[in-house]
């Protein structure tokens, strides 16, 4: 049934006529080089850089969606800490689902396209976030918040302007990991009709030329690399304090 | 542009406030004693009250309940005349200084950002606030360089001066203090408790300071509270009431064995009998000197210049010549002042293992003579309480 839905799914055919129609390093090509430069030049700017666009697209929705309502669980379950542990549980059961068994529940239910991947993608992200948040808030010390309190922040004054704040490294910690998984998984997305560079790396892999294959995968990678930098650098401009030497 | 805005002084030019305590109580659920049973108290405005004990006894509950970190569960406290159970716990608070063990200096914030905690949570325009810090920083004795730093680049007697910076910026009426010098090395507390007590004395607050150390609770306390676990007031008195007359062997052992030589941290040099030596002015004839030293009470003979000013004590060997000469053959060492703390002029005179010590005027000239026997004497005698009381109604410095 799922190979069915795969050939379905995939326009494979397709992809495998390009191939074979843009011979532009015909030495290369026809000597079935590992990479051919030439090839990736030239095809880089029409085939490879907007699904690459795409691909950062859906991380960025997907991790943005999932912080969002990881952040929410957690404020929410910050005061009621009875809710935790069915949080985990629930963001748990979310994380072990197979990420082409998720699509396949929730192609009735949203059809083919970028809408399926970005929730089956923000649901990947919420164990990570969630508990990373949960653990950020839990990790602030007992007298800062009292000293918060003493003088006389309320409750959402302390969780803003000091708990949040404090656990920035951990929430961004969180970030890292979500982000960085989320990059690999997006390309499980074309099994859900969703964009991005899986359509080159599943039409690409069905070949044995493999330039293809290695360059949307090398894009992927740098997209990764390009996120996790970003949130280092995100880190270091909202905690600068982190870094500071003690005297 | 509108009016100039009133300063708002360092000194404190908001009023200090009293706080009674009314049969507060706390009982947690599900134990059987209250952690603060009936505590009934009354803090004038403008002391210092200490609540010593030791741990367990609630004192640091007592204290919160003032700003209700601790919520009563009988009884009342007011402050300034008004129940504090009618404001807002975030009103009340911010009107009430607090100043805690570990600092709890906001990591994430500079130490500007956060002395101006308060003022920003009152709503006070920038630049008051801008004005009220650097002026803050200054008051607490902190380098203002030091005021862009975050509070993991300062030493901790650094972070504790912030902390009461912090404590002060809007300028409370009371303050609470739960071990403020606890966390700092014992050298660096004892220059912060000076500090702290000069300071004090310019801004005159009411405070209510928390802590298990009976020696820093006699330095500090124009009164003390001592309680005892279950929450119970044993003796609430001056520190030379407290070391004179326990109310009972709680409180006379929690006191300790030594409170005789604490005393003498109540004592300055000028608030008791010293003995006089016979003076001898430089170039007066030794005979005259020898005359006088029948029946001294210092059996040596002090020389002075022509200012009073001792220069050394007169030997065998100087006696023998015919002129008291100006560089004696024994050294005035140690001189102790009349505003010197007795303990202190104690400490002096074993470490220089003298038995004498020439007593100066803030002038340098002499006032008398500080012998062993004076204080062995004066901690034996029935009328130390009243020199006591005296000598304690002023903050030591």
């Amino acid at each position: 049934m799922i190979a069915g839905a795969l050939v379905h799914l995939l326009p494979v055919a397709q992809i495998g006529q390009d191939f074979f129609r843009d011979r532009s390093d015909s030495d290369c090509i026809s000597q079935n080089g590992t990479f051919c430069f030439q090839w990736a030049v030239d095809n880089f700017t029409d085939r490879y850089l907007p699904p690459a666009l795409e691909h950062v697209a859906l991380v960025a929705i997907s991790v943005i969606a999932g912080f969002a309502i990881a952040l929410g669980l957690a404020v929410l379950s910050h005061r009621r800490r009875w809710l935790i542990p069915p949080l985990n549980v629930g963001t748990g059961i979310l994380y072990t689902i197979p990420s082409i068994a998720f699509f396949f529940l929730l192609l009735p239910i949203t059809g083919r396209g970028n809408v399926t991947a970005v929730i089956a993608l923000t649901a990947y992200t919420l164990q990570i976030l969630y508990r990373n948040i949960v653990a950020g808030l839990a990790n602030v010390p007992a007298e800062t918040k009292d000293a918060g309190r003493g003088m006389g922040m309320s409750q959402r004054q302390l969780l803003w302007r000091v708990e949040l704040p404090l656990a920035l490294p951990e929430i961004i910690a969180g970030l890292r990991i979500a982000t960085v998984s989320t990059v690999a998984l997006a390309t499980l997305a074309v099994f859900a009709g969703g964009d991005g560079l899986g359509q080159e790396l599943v039409g690409g892999s069905n070949l044995t030329f493999k330039t293809g294959v290695i360059l949307a995968g090398g894009m992927a990678i740098l997209i990764a690399v390009f996120f996790d930098l970003l949130l280092v650098l995100a880190q270091r401009l909202l905690a600068p304090w982190r870094r500071v030497r003690p005297v | 542009m509108g009016e100039p805005e009133p300063a708002e002084g360092a000194t404190g030019k908001a009023e200090a406030l009293s706080v009674e305590f009314q049969g507060a109580s706390k009982r947690y659920a599900g134990t059987d004693a209250p952690a603060v049973d009936e505590l009934t108290l009354d803090v004038e405005a403008g002391e210092i009250c200490v609540f010593v004990g030791p741990s367990g006894c609630g004192k640091t509950t007592a204290m919160r309940m003032v700003n209700r970190m601790v919520e009563m569960t009988g009884g009342d406290i007011l402050v300034g005349g008004t129940s504090v159970n009618r404001r807002t716990p975030s009103d009340l608070r911010r009107e009430i200084g607090y100043v805690i063990q570990q600092t709890g200096l906001f990591p994430h914030r500079t130490i500007a950002e956060n002395i101006a905690t308060v003022p920003g949570l009152l709503g006070w325009d920038g630049e008051r606030i801008e004005a009220r810090v650097t002026e803050l920083v200054e008051l607490v004795g902190l380098d203002p360089e030091l005021a862009q730093r975050f509070p993991a680049q300062l030493s901790g007697g650094q972070q504790q001066r912030a902390g009461v910076a912090r404590a002060l910026a809007a300028d409370p009426g009371v303050m609470l203090m739960d071990e403020p010098f606890g966390a700092v090395d014992p050298i660096n507390r004892e220059r912060l408790q000076n500090e702290f007590l000069r300071l004090q004395g310019e801004l005159r607050k009411t405070i209510l300071f928390v802590t298990h150390d009976i020696d820093e609770a006699i330095k500090m306390g124009d009164r003390i509270a001592v309680l005892q676990t279950g929450g119970k007031v044993a003796q609430f008195a001056t520190p030379a009431e407290l070391l004179m007359a326990p109310a009972d062997e709680f409180v006379e052992g929690f006191v300790g064995s030594d409170r005789a030589l604490k005393r003498l941290a109540l004592l300055r040099v000028s608030d008791i009998d010293l003995w006089e030596a016979p003076l001898a002015f430089v170039g007066q004839a030794t005979g005259e000197v020898r005359a006088k030293l029948d029946g001294a009470e210092v059996p040596h003979a002090l020389v002075v210049d022509s200012e009073r000013r001792p220069l050394g004590w007169l030997t065998e060997g100087d006696l023998s010549t015919d002129l008291v000469p100006a560089q004696p053959g024994a050294s005035a060492a140690p001189l102790v002042e009349l505003d010197d703390v007795m303990r202190d002029a104690l400490s002096d005179l074993l470490q220089a293992e003298t038995h004498y010590a020439p007593v100066v005027d803030a002038g340098g000239r002499i006032a008398g003579v500080l012998s062993i026997e004076i204080v062995s004497d004066f901690l034996t005698s029935a009328d130390a309480l009243v020199e006591e009381h005296s000598a304690a109604e002023r903050p030591l410095s």
